[in-house]
C-alpha cells in the first residue's frame, strides 16, 4: 500500500449560477486503494466526479495525476490520461443499440490510434479478452438494449477496465446490482486493488463500504467534512460526518391490523410462477422484499392495473378489484409511487406544483377547467408536511436534490386519500435523511389505508414495515412480523432457499 | 436562343406557304406514310405534369395522337431531371418511331435527346433547349405574351402610369417575359415601376396576395399592376379588392384558365387584359410537327405557337364563361395554323 | 432576476418591438389600423395551422400533414360547392370532418401502428398531396371548369361561404377587421385556455415531458395522442376553408410553405416569454412576428428571397434563445 498520492484534487471548485455546489475540495487517492466516498444527496457527489471525468469545466483549484498536472477538457481526454469512470447512469456507459463486444471496444474505436476500418472480428477478439480478464459471462452478440439493468452495468465497469486505468470512479456501482452480482464485482475490485490502481468507491450501501473501504471520505454541502483511515474505520463517525447529526436507529413498533383492505387471491404474475395470495390490513405498512428481478415490480404493477395478472383475482373493501389501466387503479383509491422516478414519475417540463397535481386534475378542476388556487394551496400543504428542501412550489423539479424529488413523488400521492399506497422502490437514490423522512411520513399517516412497499434493501424493510413478505421467483415465499424477525430465516428466503422447503 | 422579328416572320411566311397547300379538308386527305397505316408509336417524356396548364397541353397531344392514329406512351418524370433522362433511353428501349420532350433541364437532355436522335428517332422538344439542330423546338413565345398585354396596358391607359411589377427571377418563361418588360419600360419613359415584387411559395395566389397588399400600403399610388403569369394576376386581384381598390387599379397577365376567366368577368373586376396561348393547342402543334418529320418534311427549327389577347371586354361581350368557350368564341384561340400540312387532321374540327 | 433571465424571458418581444419601431420610420404607412388588420389577416392562414401543430408538439409529436390538410380541404370546399353543388354549411362541415378524419388516421398510424410521428405524417402528406388531385384529374376547381368525363361544373362558391374570406366587421373603423382574422384570434384564445387552464391540456404537457409518468398518472395516453392529431387536422382544415374562401377556388397545391411558415412560428414561439416549450400565445407570437417582417421588407421592396432569408435568421435565432440562453438541456 503505497503512501504517495497517485491522485491529488486541490481546492476544486465549481458553481452553476449562483450556487455553490463545491467549495474547495481537497482529496487524495492513493494506489491499491479503495477510497470510499460518502455524502447525502445534493453533497456534491457527482459534480466532483463529472469534473474529475472531464464532463464539467472545473470553476478553480488544480488536479495532478502521478504528479503530473490533470486537466481534462473532455471524457476522452481523461480516460486516455489514465483515469476512468463508470457513472451512476448506467445507459451513460453504453449504447443500447449496439452489441456486446463493440461496447466493450467501443473507447479504441475514436482516438488517433484507432484503425480507419472497422474489423468485427478483431473487435470481437478483443472483446472477449477483456470479458475473459473481468471473468464476464455474457453473449458478446447480444444487444445492450436486450439486456437487464445488472447485465448492462457489469458491461459498463468491464469497458471502463478495458483500458487499465490508474484511477477508477465507480458512481455507485451496485445501486441496480443483485448481490450475487455485487459479489463479483467486489471480487474484481479486490483484484484491481492487488493491482494498484486507485479506486474512488462512492456508494451509500453500508455493507459495500464495509466489504471494500480502505479509507472513508465524508462529503458535505461541497466540502470534505471528515477523512477516516485508521483501522478500525470509524463508519458510525463517517455518516456523522456525512448526515452532520447523529442517527438514532428506531426500532420500528410493529403493529397489527384487523380490518383487510387488499385481499388477493391465488394471483399469477408470471408463466410457471406459483400463485400468490396476500392480504393488506388497515393501518398496516407492508413490506416486499427480495433479490432484483424476483417479480416485485411486476406484483406492483399488476396491483396497479397497467399489468394482467395470469390468474387469480382481487378483492378491495369486499368488492371484487380488477383494474385494466392505471386510471381505473387510482379512482379505486390504489396509488402507486413507481419505481425510478426520473423515467416514470417526474415530469420534467412542470413545477413541483404541478408534478403534485398531475394523477388529481379531475379533483383540481370544475367542468375541465383548473382551479388553480386549489392546486397551489396542495402543493404548499405537502411541501410542508413532507418538508420538501425548496424555495417553493414553482421550483423546477431539476433544481432539487434526488432525496427532495422522491418526496415530491411521495407528496404527489399523499395529495389524496389512498385506500392502497403503493410505493416500489421509494429509497432509490435517495439520502438517508431523506429516507427516514419518507419513512416517518408513512408510519404517521397509514391509518385509513394499506400501505405496500417493495424494497430491495433488507434495512429498509426492518425500518418501516410492520410486516415483511419476502418475494422469490415471481412468488411470495415468506413472511415475517418485524419484531421478531428470524434472519437468519429471511435471508434463506431472500436467497431463494425455502422455497422448496416451504412446497 | 433567341427570336427576333425577323425569325417570327420567317416562320409566319412558312405558315403562310404551309397553310396554302392546304387548303382542301383534311379529313379527305390520304395520309403520308407512315401515317397510311396504324401502328405508329410516339412517346411524350414530361418533366412538368401537375397543374392546369399541363393537363390542357396533355389533352392537347391526345386529341391529336387520336386525331392521327398514333399510340402515344406518357412517361411522366415528375421534376426529375435523371429520372426524365432514363425516360427517353426507356422510350427507345420501347421502339417508339418519335419523342416529344416537354420540358426538362438543358444539362440532362442533351445527351439523352442525343442518344434518341442517333437511335433514328425523331424528336421535338416543347420549352427546353436540348441545343440540337435535328430537334425542332416548340415554343410559345413568352416574349409575344407580355408584349400583347403591355400594348393593351398603354392602350387602356395611356403612357405615363405608376406600376406594381410581379416578377421572380430565375424561371425561364418569366425571365423572357421580362425581357419584354424591360423593353417596353425603355420605350415609354412615362411607365414608373415603384415596386417589384412576387414569390413561388404555394399556394402562389396566397402569398403573392399577402405581399401584394404590403405593396398597396406602401404605393397607393399605383395605376397598373403588370402580373405576367396568371397565378401572380390572381394574388394580385385578391389584394386589390381586399383593400377596396379594384376601381383604380387596373392587371394586365399573361395566361388563362376557366378560373381566371371568371375572376376577370366578376363585376368590376380590377383584371382587364391576359395574353394567353392556348395549351392544349401547344399540345397539338407539337404532336403535328413530329407527325410532319415522320412523314419526312420539315417543321422548320423554331415551331412558335402565336398567343391570343383576351380582354374582359371580350369575355363579358361574347359570354366566354370556362376555356370551352373561350375555344369555342375565339377561334383563334381555338387552333393555330402552325405545323398543319394538308394531310393533318385537324382534332378541333366537327 | 438576473439580466440574463430577462433578456431570455422578455429579448424577443424587445426584438418584436424593435422591429416595429424600425419599420415604423423606415416604411411609410407601416403604422396604420388598416395595416395592423392586414398584418393579421396574413397570418391569419398560417397562424390558425401553427395552432394546430402546437397541440401535436406538446404532446411530445410533429404533424408534417398540416399544409396538404389545409389544401385538401381547399379543394374539398371548392369540390362541394362547384362540382356537387352544395351549400356553404355543407362544405364547412365537409372539410371539417376531412380534417378531423385525417387527424384520426395519423394519431391511430402513430399510436397503435407504431410508425414514427415525423414518418406517418410525412406520409399522409403525400397520401393527401395526390388524393386531392384524383377527383378532378389533377385540375384545378373553379366554377364553369370541364370535369374529366366532359361535363361543366356549374356550381358556384356561395356567397357565405365567400364571405368567410371577403366580409370585414367594423371595429371602430367600418370594414376593418376581416373573418379570417376573428377566426385567428378565437382559435388562438381557445387553444390557448385549453392548453393552460384546463386540465386536458395539462395531461398533454405530461404526456408530452414524460409519457410513462403520465401513463401511470392515470392519463389515457394513447386518446391524448390522437385527440392532439385530430386537434391538428380540424385547425388545419379550418386553415384550408379560410384559404379556399380567399381565393375563391380549389388550387392544387402541396401547402407545404403552409406547413414551412406554421412550424417557423411555432417553434419561434418557444422562445416568446421563454417558455422554452410549445404554447399558444408563443404560436401566435411568433406567426405574428414573421407576418410583421414580411410586411415591412416587401413594404421595403425588399426581394422574396431575402424575405426567406430573414424568416431563417429569425427562426434561428428563436431557437437559440429558447435552447441555448435558457440553458434547459444543460446537464
Amino acid at each position: 500500500m503505497g503512501n504517495d498520492a497517485v491522485f491529488r484534487v486541490g481546492g476544486l471548485r465549481k458553481s452553476f449560477g449562483h450556487i455553490e455546489v463545491l467549495g474547495g475540495v481537497s482529496l487524495e487517492l492513493h494506489a491499491g486503494e479503495v477510497t470510499v466516498l460518502m455524502g447525502a444527496n445534493g453533497a456534491g457527489k457527482s459534480t466532483l466526479v463529472k469534473i474529475i471525468s472531464g464532463v464539467y469545466e472545473r470553476g478553480g483549484g488544480g488536479m495532478s495525476l502521478v504528479g503530473h498536472e490533470f486537466a481534462p477538457n473532455t471524457p476522452a481526454e481523461a480516460i486516455r490520461a489514465g483515469v476512468v469512470t463508470v457513472h451512476q447512469n448506467i445507459n451513460d456507459g453504453v449504447v443500447a443499440d449496439l452489441d456486446v463486444a463493440t461496447n466493450l471496444t467501443l473507447d479504441r474505436l475514436s482516438g488517433s490510434s484507432a484503425p480507419f476500418l472497422f474489423n468485427p472480428g478483431r473487435v470481437r477478439r478483443e472483446a472477449r479478452a477483456v470479458a475473459d480478464r473481468m471473468g464476464l459471462v455474457i453473449d458478446l452478440k447480444a444487444r445492450i438494449s436486450d439486456l437487464s439493468l445488472a447485465d448492462r452495468q457489469m458491461v459498463a465497469i468491464a469497458r471502463a477496465m478495458a483500458h487499465q486505468p490508474k484511477v477508477l470512479i465507480l458512481d455507485e456501482p451496485t445501486s441496480s446490482l443483485s448481490s450475487a452480482e455485487a459479489d463479483r464485482l467486489f471480487a474484481l475490485l479486490d483484484r484491481l486493488r492487488e493491482q494498484g490502481v486507485a479506486i474512488l468507491y462512492i456508494s451509500h450501501r453500508m455493507s459495500d463500504i464495509r466489504r471494500l473501504a480502505d479509507r472513508i471520505v465524508s462529503m458535505r454541502d461541497g466540502v470534505i467534512s471528515g477523512v477516516f483511515d485508521r483501522k478500525p474505520l470509524d463508519y458510525e463517525g463517517a455518516v456523522n460526518a456525512m448526515l452532520g447529526r447523529k442517527i438514532h436507529l428506531d426500532r420500528i413498533v410493529a403493529r397489527n391490523s384487523v380490518k383487510p383492505v387488499l385481499t388477493v387471491d391465488g394471483l399469477r404474475i408470471a408463466p410457471g410462477a406459483r400463485p400468490i395470495s396476500l392480504t393488506l390490513g388497515d393501518g398496516e405498512v407492508v413490506a416486499i422484499t427480495g433479490l432484483v428481478g424476483v417479480g416485485k415490480t411486476a406484483l406492483a404493477e399488476t396491483l396497479f392495473g397497467v399489468r394482467k395478472p395470469l390468474a387469480g383475482t382481487m378483492t378491495m373493501n369486499g368488492r371484487p378489484y380488477a383494474p385494466e389501466t392505471a386510471g381505473e387503479a387510482i379512482a379505486a383509491g390504489v396509488f402507486l409511487v413507481a419505481k425510478d422516478r426520473a423515467t416514470s414519475g417526474i415530469v420534467g417540463d412542470f413545477n413541483i406544483e404541478r408534478n403534485v397535481s398531475l394523477p388529481f386534475l379531475k379533483r383540481t378542476s370544475r367542468l375541465g377547467v383548473l382551479r388553480r388556487r386549489i392546486e397551489r394551496a396542495t402543493a404548499r400543504r405537502q411541501i410542508q408536511e413532507l418538508g420538501i428542501v425548496c424555495r417553493s412550489e414553482k421550483d423546477e423539479m431539476s433544481a432539487l436534490s434526488g432525496g427532495n424529488q422522491q418526496k415530491v413523488m411521495v407528496a404527489r400521492w399523499m395529495s389524496q386519500a389512498a385506500r392502497l399506497f403503493i410505493l416500489d422502490e421509494p429509497f432509490q437514490g435517495v439520502d438517508i435523511s431523506a429516507r427516514r423522512d419518507i419513512a416517518a411520513k408513512l408510519r404517521a399517516s397509514a391509518n385509513g389505508r394499506a400501505t405496500l412497499l417493495f424494497v430491495t434493501e433488507l434495512d429498509e424493510a426492518l425500518e418501516t414495515a410492520d410486516r415483511i413478505l419476502v418475494m422469490s421467483e415471481q412468488t411470495i415465499v415468506g413472511e415475517h412480523r418485524n419484531g421478531d424477525v428470524d434472519m437468519d430465516r429471511l435471508l434463506a428466503e431472500v436467497a431463494g432457499g425455502s422455497l422448496h422447503g416451504a412446497a | 436562343m433567341k427570336i427576333t422579328r425577323r425569325l417570327l416572320g420567317k416562320a409566319a411566311l412558312g405558315l403562310a406557304g404551309a397553310t396554302m397547300l392546304m387548303q382542301f379538308p383534311a379529313l379527305a386527305a390520304d395520309k403520308p406514310a407512315p401515317f397510311d397505316k396504324p401502328g405508329v408509336k410516339i412517346a411524350l417524356v414530361r418533366y412538368l405534369s401537375t397543374g392546369d396548364f399541363f393537363q390542357a397541353y396533355l389533352s392537347g397531344v391526345e386529341a391529336q395522337s387520336k386525331a392521327l392514329g398514333v399510340d402515344l406512351r406518357v412517361l411522366d418524370s415528375r421534376q426529375d431531371a435523371a429520372l426524365q433522362a432514363d425516360m427517353v433511353d426507356q422510350a427507345i428501349a420501347l421502339g417508339v418511331q418519335g419523342i416529344i420532350i416537354q420540358h426538362g433541364l438543358t444539362e440532362s437532355m442533351k445527351e439523352a435527346a442525343q442518344r434518341a436522335v442517333d437511335a433514328g428517332i425523331k424528336v421535338v422538344a416543347f420549352d427546353v433547349n436540348v441545343e440540337n439542330p435535328k430537334i425542332p423546338q416548340i415554343e410559345q413565345s413568352d416574349r409575344d405574351l407580355a408584349r400583347l398585354a403591355l400594348e393593351q396596358a398603354v392602350k387602356d391607359n395611356g403612357e405615363s402610369w405608376k406600376a406594381g411589377y410581379v416578377y421572380v427571377a430565375g424561371i425561364a418563361p418569366l425571365d423572357r417575359r421580362n425581357e419584354t418588360w424591360v423593353d417596353v419600360k425603355k420605350k415609354h419613359a412615362g411607365i414608373d415601376e415603384v415596386a417589384m415584387f412576387g414569390t413561388l411559395d404555394n399556394p402562389i395566389a396566397n402569398s403573392v396576395a399577402n405581399q401584394a397588399r404590403s405593396v398597396l400600403s406602401a404605393h397607393p399610388d399605383i395605376k397598373v399592376m403588370f402580373a405576367p403569369y396568371d397565378e401572380f394576376a390572381k394574388g394580385v386581384k385578391i389584394a386589390v379588392d381586399e383593400a377596396g381598390m379594384n376601381k383604380d387599379i387596373k392587371i394586365y397577365s399573361a395566361d388563362i384558365s376557366t378560373s381566371d376567366i371568371a375572376a376577370m368577368r366578376e363585376p368590376d373586376s380590377a383584371w382587364a387584359a391576359t395574353a394567353a396561348t392556348n395549351p392544349a393547342v401547344v399540345g397539338q402543334v407539337s404532336v403535328r410537327a413530329l407527325a410532319q418529320m415522320l412523314a419526312g418534311e420539315d417543321p422548320g427549327h423554331n415551331v412558335i405557337v402565336p398567343p391570343t389577347l383576351i380582354t374582359q371586354k371580350d369575355l363579358i361581350d361574347k359570354d366566354i364563361k370556362n376555356m370551352e368557350d373561350l375555344s369555342a368564341k375565339l377561334p383563334q384561340f381555338a387552333h393555330a395554323d402552325v405545323a398543319m400540312p394538308a394531310w393533318m387532321p385537324n382534332p378541333n374540327a366537327k | 432576476m438576473t439580466l440574463r433571465d430577462y433578456a431570455i424571458r422578455y429579448g424577443f418581444i424587445l426584438l418584436l418591438f424593435g422591429l416595429i419601431a424600425y419599420f415604423a420610420i423606415a416604411a411609410d404607412g407601416f403604422v396604420s389600423p388598416q395595416s395592423a388588420v392586414f398584418i393579421f389577416q396574413s397570418v391569419a392562414i398560417t397562424g390558425v395551422l401553427a395552432l394546430g401543430v402546437t397541440a401535436t408538439l406538446v404532446v411530445g409529436g410533429f404533424d408534417l400533414s398540416i399544409g396538404s390538410v389545409a389544401t385538401s380541404a381547399m379543394m374539398a370546399a371548392a369540390y362541394v360547392m362547384v362540382v356537387l353543388e352544395q351549400n356553404a354549411v355543407v362544405a364547412v362541415v365537409a372539410c371539417l370532418l376531412i380534417g378531423a378524419v385525417v387527424g384520426l388516421i395519423n394519431g391511430w398510424l402513430i399510436v397503435y401502428m407504431r410508425v414514427p410521428d415525423l414518418l406517418a405524417t410525412l406520409g399522409m402528406m403525400f397520401l393527401l398531396v395526390g388524393l386531392q388531385r384524383i377527383p378532378t384529374e389533377g385540375r384545378s376547381i373553379a366554377t364553369g371548369m370541364t370535369m374529366p368525363d366532359g361535363s361543366v361544373a356549374n356550381g358556384k362558391f356561395s356567397d357565405a361561404f365567400l364571405a368567410l374570406g371577403r366580409h370585414r366587421f367594423d371595429f371602430f373603423i367600418p370594414n376593418l377587421i376581416p373573418v379570417s382574422v376573428v377566426v385567428l384570434l378565437v382559435l388562438a384564445a381557445l387553444i390557448w385556455f385549453f392548453l393552460e387552464y384546463t386540465r386536458f391540456g395539462r395531461m398533454m404537457y405530461a404526456v408530452g415531458s414524460n409519457e410513462r409518468a403520465a401513463e401511470l398518472a392515470g392519463a389515457p395516453v394513447k386518446a391524448y395522442k390522437i385527440w392532439a392529431y385530430i386537434i391538428s387536422g380540424v385547425f388545419a382544415s379550418i386553415g384550408g376553408i379560410l384559404l379556399a374562401a380567399r381565393l375563391g377556388r380549389g388550387d392544387i397545391a402541396s401547402g407545404n410553405n403552409l406547413l414551412l411558415d406554421a412550424v417557423a412560428a411555432a417553434l419561434i414561439g418557444y422562445a416568446v416569454l421563454g417558455a422554452a416549450k410549445p404554447n399558444a400565445f408563443g404560436t401566435a407570437v411568433g406567426a405574428l412576428f414573421v407576418g410583421i417582417l414580411l410586411q415591412g421588407l416587401t413594404m421595403m421592396n425588399a426581394p422574396y428571397y431575402t424575405q426567406d432569408f430573414v424568416k431563417g435568421v429569425v427562426l434561428v435565432v428563436a431557437l437559440v434563445f429558447t435552447f441555448a440562453l435558457s440553458g434547459r438541456d444543460r446537464r
